[in-house]
């Protein structure tokens, strides 16, 4: 009789469901996952280290290429780690932009991981339907810091500049004349709030158009439903945070249970799933766009009523206007020195965590009282759910894989850091 | 036990399928939302931040005072400046060099620049063939701000109140 | 004495420190950061810039905690409300002034003013009115002045009166007009004047010749040791990628305390000279072709060799010259080479023309006592010195001593020179009297001590009959609790320097003090210890080591095969050694500059580093071994001279050169050191003549304070200042008219069958008889030794 022998097989890292460049190692009986070997580290750029070189506000940038499909949510932990060390708050409108951004981010996050995760499946419009709508949001992102991924918008102290007025336009061209043109600049014609609302009214129509593409869609659910169970137990222990854990019936939500910045002001809810498998997760994120969306809307009937400051006006922290600057030496010796050696945070450490679109995205800071931190260590949810891999994918079939590596959300930035 | 037929029916003559399909389909005869690139380009903020610029005056005198505030502010040790005295006794760069596979386009450069001298302007349309061409030399710098200076200028000026 | 202390609250923390002590001066002790600008630890109090006022409980007002000494019992706040606002205050209105510089000036980034400004004051500015304006003066080449920044600290001023002894600068006018300036908007010309571009706290006396260069937060910080002086002062040298922008004094309170002269804080120019050798060259056919170090050591080796084997040449045709400014591990190599060939034949001392005593010299020149020592002398006596160019760094312990505790010092020169204290005598006569007068100074000693005269000195000073002045230089000496007599460079450049180190021995014996030396160079001590010398070998052997030609005599012994090691042979020695060189088959310098004269006498150029771009020790005049690190990499192809000597001993198989680097030479040099005793007492030698001075114009010179080594001559900025001396005749007015010329004329000046045309400058500090032509500079190769009797003709 033959001996009946396991095939190892790779998977990455240069696959297209790979996500980036996971390498998984296959134990595979047949077609059936014996065991699942994640390797990291291909995409690990030593960001702690790279940041205890160079002062703080100079690791914002690098903050955004972790998990670089929520780049303002990163960096969202980052300024909050620093403000605690500080011991300021910043101004109540920019608590109300970085929220409102935040969730912007995690719709971004969102339609990019219903896209990937269905086009890894099977379903190919999805991917096309999610870009179109990132494109608004990215065009938001760029409107506030000048770039549509890599944003550096978050600052210690508020965010680096205020909302714009106006939006820019689409210009005539030989393929869009001007009456074309003025339909497609219909909503750029107001403020960047403007702009924002008039995307969170259309966007509930078009999370109707995913689940009526998704959600009762026999494939889909076939390849979702009962894949990938994790019970609430084993989530909490595994360490699981955000859809993840909620898909498994846990209810936690740093935005609920650890409110920051204006969270407790808004009015929201936590969906949560009851089977822990791929389509309940799925379910959850849906239902996330909807309360993000609703959030969105809060804060920009906010941001219309209230003006004010978006970054705190203590000059020690945040850089002076450019015409202060430019006009008086206390402003001129200020920014010199800021954008030169920076700030000191005191002595101490301090850990700031956020409700990332993944999870709990945490930084944690041990200062010395120098300019550079003397330790920083980021707590990313990617990194923590792929050491589930093996636990989750045991026993499924190797198409499953693609799934459960769609439904993790994970992104290598953030796992390998 | 209705809803179970109903459920049945539906399974059977792939219901969720066809709906899905009828979204598809109503895209398919809406209108295109594809912007003709390179004809045509999606709009652009002023705060964009792409390829660098460096300015001048309106006299034609660079505005870089080689303070170095943009190197020592840029994470990514992407700047490099020399600095010497000018015959006229002005502090200016010999050297300013930006390695543009270094550069993280963060835009701090721009924020430091006591005088508005280097910027990050609407350009996001370059390639490099040779080896070392990725080095953004002054003289080049000094050449795109001059190209673009209207441009530049005027998108400076809209976003001037919000920094 | 047992101070009486006083016990002070400090932000709640209790103090005892000793009182009337200023407050200032207890909290930096205790690491309580009160914020100054005019204040420094160095200098007097002024308080002038009002920034450390502080709350004094009981006290109506903050007071300045520069200005408040201690009181028992008194309660001070420095960060109350009540101290804060007060130091707010004042930063706005410090600021009010000040130009909006910041990105062009090169304080920014270790600007005292902006790190106070972050730390104490406002974050935005009040004030919208005009700013004064001050028109900037040049003040020299070697400190860029920006006046309008200047926040009227003082502190320069206050350096130029109690540091650098010369009233310099001054501040002028008042309130809005107050400023610094320069009397008459002369240069400031202070061999320390650099110091008050550390001191400056703002960018308004910034560095000239790094004028620009870079920001203080990308150069990188690396210990070195000064190597111009026997001082050794600790510096630090800033570098900026590979190349050195500046160099900054190291605390050190034993040598140079807080401060640096200019001519170290300057010389790392030299080391971007262009006419730094890059690359080995050979000289091929009367050619000189650039090359690479295999054919260029393999040239040297195989000469060398091959006159080794050679039984009509010999190795006592082999000969070393080194300078005392290369590094211990250099120079023992060098020796070390030279002996294991068999050759005795090095010496250091290329200035030196008396070598008589050189048996009975102590192992090393020491100064009998430690730099910081000086500051407590009551009396000295300093022959052949100007100490204040040769050694700034001494003689500003000097200072302190005159200052502080009234000292008398008195010096005997062969030129008048003014030095930055009040002088007790300051006796000048010509170079070939000076014997003459130090032995009446002696004979004056012995008669106030009433001892019998020592035996070999009875020659030369029975009757004589010293005057007043001598006498009270002798009865200072006695009298004074602590005093010295020290041997300057010119003393051991002197002719008759051995009659000239027995008068002094004897003076010191006869009245109670220390006697000491200053050598030339950074490492004269450290070229006795290593044995490059001719009659000692290491740790000053004498016995069963190989023994050789001094330097003037190898100068005689038509040498075959000569290695240079950092010497430029027309200007590191008062021998003329043109023709000796010329005639030599195999001359190797190994040399950081290409020179002409080193063009037309050498066959192979070997590339050196410079001292930051080596590792190495010094050793100073107190006998500290200090040692540094290279702190950038040497310009082109150029190598540390400790290398080059070990691989051309490899290659010419001597044994034992296996070191790995730079501390293994030193430790295996240090071992053999441990033994030594350093004194100044020496076997009393054999009856000394002394030849009568005739009435001929005899030549005198000293090495200038910006020519004393190849580095210091191609320092750029240091040659445009009023130290770098020209080559130029100087007589006093009476001997000018004796010769019939008057000032500016062009002269002839003929000794030994050369002649050279130069200037000719009327200068009274020169005594009759003597015709001042300085060493070490351009020029001088056309003439033979410096202290020749020569004669002067009106071209």
């Amino acid at each position: 009789m033959p001996e009946i022998r396991n095939y190892t097989l790779n998977f990455g890292p240069a696959h297209p469901a790979a996500h980036g460049v996971l390498r998984l190692v296959l134990e595979m009986d047949g077609e059936v996952i014996q065991r699942a070997d994640p390797h990291v580290g291909l995409l690990h750029r030593a960001t702690e280290k790279l940041a205890e070189s160079k002062p703080y506000n100079q690791s914002i940038g690098y903050m955004d290429r972790l998990d670089y499909v929520s780049m303002m949510c990163n960096e969202h932990s980052y300024v909050l780690a620093m403000e605690k060390l500080l011991g300021v708050e910043c101004p109540e409108r920019a608590q109300y932009i970085r929220v409102m951004f935040a969730e912007i981010t995690r719709i971004l996050n969102h339609l990019l991981w219903i896209g990937a995760h269905a086009l890894d499946v099977g379903a190919m419009t999805m991917f096309l339907y999610a870009f179109r709508e990132r494109e608004d949001l990215m065009d938001a992102y760029e409107a506030v810091s000048g770039a549509r991924l890599h944003a550096t918008y978050f600052r210690p102290g508020g965010v680096a500049r205020d909302l714009p007025d106006t939006m820019p336009q689409y210009e005539t061209s030989k393929w869009h004349n001007k009456r074309e043109v003025s339909r497609l600049n219909e909503n750029r014609q107001g403020s960047l709030l403007d702009f924002l609302e008039d995307f969170t009214n259309r966007f509930p129509k078009y999370i109707d158009e995913y689940e009526t593409l998704l959600s009762d869609n026999r494939i889909w659910k076939q390849r979702t439903v009962d894949i990938g169970i994790v019970t609430p137990e084993r989530a909490m222990a595994l360490g699981f945070t955000g859809p993840m854990l909620r898909g498994s019936g846990v209810e936690w939500d740093l935005r609920k249970k650890q409110p920051y910045e204006v969270y407790d002001r808004m009015d929201f809810d936590i969906p949560v799933g009851t089977n822990g498998d791929c389509y309940d997760r799925y379910l959850i994120r849906i239902e996330e766009f909807r309360q993000s969306n609703r959030i969105i809307k809060q804060c920009i009937k906010w941001l219309r009523e209230n003006d004010g400051p978006v970054i705190l006006q203590d000059h020690k922290v945040s850089p002076p206007s450019r015409e202060g600057m430019k006009a008086d030496m206390e402003s001129l010796i200020h920014h010199f020195k800021l954008f030169t050696e920076g700030f000191c945070l005191p002595k101490g450490e301090a850990y700031a965590a956020t409700e990332h679109p993944k999870g709990e995205f945490g930084i944690y800071l041990v200062s010395d009282g120098a300019n550079k931190p003397y330790r920083m260590k980021i707590r990313p949810p990617s990194f923590v759910h792929i050491s589930a891999m093996d636990e989750m994918t045991r026993g499924h079939m190797l198409a499953d894989v693609v799934a459960i590596i769609g439904t993790q959300d994970i992104v290598f930035g953030d796992v390998d850091r | 036990m209705m809803k179970k037929i109903a459920h049945l029916i539906k399974s059977f003559m792939l219901w969720e399928l066809l709906k899905g399909l009828a979204v598809t389909l109503r895209y398919l005869f809406s209108r295109k939302l594809t912007v003709q690139y390179p004809e045509e380009r999606a709009p652009m903020s002023p705060r964009f931040r792409g390829l660098h610029a460096q300015r001048r005056y309106a006299n034609g005198e660079e505005r870089c005072i080689a303070c170095k505030l943009c190197e020592a502010v840029c994470p990514a040790l992407a700047i490099t400046i020399d600095v010497a005295e000018r015959a006229d006794g002005s502090r200016r760069t010999t050297r300013y060099d930006i390695d543009l596979f270094k550069c993280i386009y963060c835009g701090f450069c721009e924020e430091a620049c006591p005088v508005d001298a280097i910027v990050e302007t609407h350009i996001y349309e370059y390639h490099f063939e040779e080896k070392g061409t990725q080095i953004m030399t002054k003289d080049k710098l000094l050449a795109i701000g001059d190209k673009y200076e209207t441009e530049i200028a005027a998108n400076k000026a809209a976003d001037a109140k919000y920094r | 004495m047992t101070e009486e202390l006083v016990t002070i609250t400090v932000d709640g923390q209790e103090l005892k420190a000793p009182k009337g002590a200023m407050l200032i001066s207890v909290t930096d002790k205790e690491n309580i950061r009160v914020p100054r600008f005019c204040y420094h630890e160095k200098l007097s109090v002024a308080a002038n810039c009002r920034m450390c006022l502080v709350e004094v409980e009981k006290a109506p007002k903050p007071l300045p905690a520069c200005a408040t000494p201690i009181m028992e019992g008194m309660v001070v706040h420095t960060r109350s409300a009540k101290a804060k606002a007060a130091q707010k205050a004042i930063m706005e209105f410090l600021l009010i002034n000040h130009p909006l510089d910041c990105p062009i000036c090169d304080q920014g980034g270790e600007c005292e003013l902006q790190d106070m400004a972050m730390a104490y004051g406002q974050d935005v500015s009040q004030y919208s009115e005009g700013k004064r304006v001050v028109l900037d003066k040049s003040i020299g080449p070697l400190i860029a002045t920006e006046l309008t920044r200047c926040i009227h600290c003082t502190r320069c001023v206050r350096f130029g009166e109690e540091i650098a002894g010369v009233r310099e600068m001054g501040m002028t006018n008042r309130g809005e007009r107050a400023r610094i300036a320069t009397f008459m908007n002369q240069a400031v010309t202070s061999e320390l004047s650099g110091n008050v571009i550390d001191l400056c706290p703002v960018g308004a006396l910034t560095a000239k010749p790094s004028r620009f260069a870079a920001r203080a937060w990308e150069m990188i910080q690396h210990a070195s040791v000064a190597p111009h002086d026997c001082v050794g002062s600790n510096v630090f040298v800033h570098v900026l990628r590979h190349d050195v922008i500046r160099v900054v004094p190291r605390d050190n309170e034993a040598i140079n305390e807080v401060w640096i002269s200019d001519r170290d804080r300057f010389s790392y120019e030299g080391i971007h000279s262009e006419e730094r050798l890059t690359t080995p060259m050979v000289k091929h056919n009367g050619e000189w072709k650039r090359t690479d170090w295999d054919t260029a050591m393999g040239v040297v080796s195989d000469k060398i060799k091959a006159m080794l084997e050679d039984d009509a040449i010999g190795v006592d045709k082999i000969a070393a010259l080194v300078s005392p400014n290369s590094t211990l591990e250099e120079l023992y190599l060098a020796q070390k080479l030279m002996r294991s060939m068999g050759s005795g034949n090095i010496d250091h001392r290329l200035r030196q023309s008396d070598f008589s005593d050189q048996n009975s010299v102590p192992v090393m020149p020491w100064l009998g006592q430690d730099i910081e020592d000086l500051e407590n002398l009551n009396a000295a006596l300093l022959i052949g010195s100007n100490v204040r160019k040769d050694q700034p760094m001494i003689s500003h312990r000097l200072r302190k001593a005159v200052v502080n505790n009234g000292a008398q010092i008195s010096f005997i020169n062969p030129r008048t020179y003014e030095f930055n204290f009040p002088v007790a005598s300051n006796i000048s006569v010509a170079q070939q009297r000076l014997v003459n007068e130090l032995a009446l100074i002696a004979a004056a000693a012995y008669k106030a001590s009433k001892n019998a005269m020592a035996p070999h000195l009875k020659n030369i000073l029975t009757g004589l009959k010293p005057t007043v002045e001598h006498k009270a230089i002798i009865s200072q000496l006695k009298t004074a609790e602590k005093s010295t007599v020290l041997m300057g460079n010119l003393a051991s450049m002197h002719p008759n320097s051995s009659v000239l180190r027995a008068l002094a021995e004897a003076i010191a014996i006869e009245t109670g003090s220390v006697l000491g030396y200053l050598s030339e160079g950074a490492n004269a001590a450290g070229a006795w210890l290593a044995g490059a010398v001719p009659h000692r070998g290491v740790a000053g052997e004498s016995e069963n080591i190989v023994q050789g030609y001094h330097a003037g005599e190898i100068n005689n012994q038509s040498p075959a095969a000569v290695i240079l090691l950092n010497v430029e042979p027309e200007l590191d020695s008062v021998h003329a050694m043109k023709n000796t060189l010329a005639q030599a088959d195999m001359v190797v310098a190994i040399t950081a500059f290409d020179s002409p004269t080193l063009r037309e006498t050498a066959n192979v150029l070997l590339p050196a580093a410079t001292f930051t771009e080596t590792s190495g020790t010094f050793v100073n005049i107190e006998g500290a071994w200090q040692s540094f690190k290279g702190v950038c990499p040497p310009q082109g192809d150029a190598r540390p001279a400790w290398k080059i000597l070990r691989v051309l001993a490899n290659l010419l198989d001597q044994k034992d050169f296996d070191y790995m680097s730079s501390e293994d030479v030193r430790n295996e040099l240090r071992s053999q050191c441990e033994s030594i005793v350093l004194s100044n007492t020496t076997v009393a030698d054999a009856s000394i003549e002394m030849n009568p001075a005739g009435d001929e114009l005899m030549r005198s010179g000293d090495v200038p304070m910006y020519a004393g080594d190849a580095l210091l001559r191609r320092a750029t900025s240091l040659q445009k200042t009023s130290d770098a001396d020209t080559f130029c005749l100087r007589v006093n007015s009476a001997e000018a008219a004796r010769l019939g010329v008057m000032g500016s004329d062009s002269v002839s000046v003929t000794q030994e069958g050369l002649s050279a045309l130069m200037n000719l400058v009327i200068d009274n500090s020169v005594p009759d008889g003597s015709a001042w032509i300085p060493m070490a500079i351009k020029g001088n190769e056309q003439l033979g030794n410096a202290f020749a009797a020569i004669k002067v003709e009106k071209v």
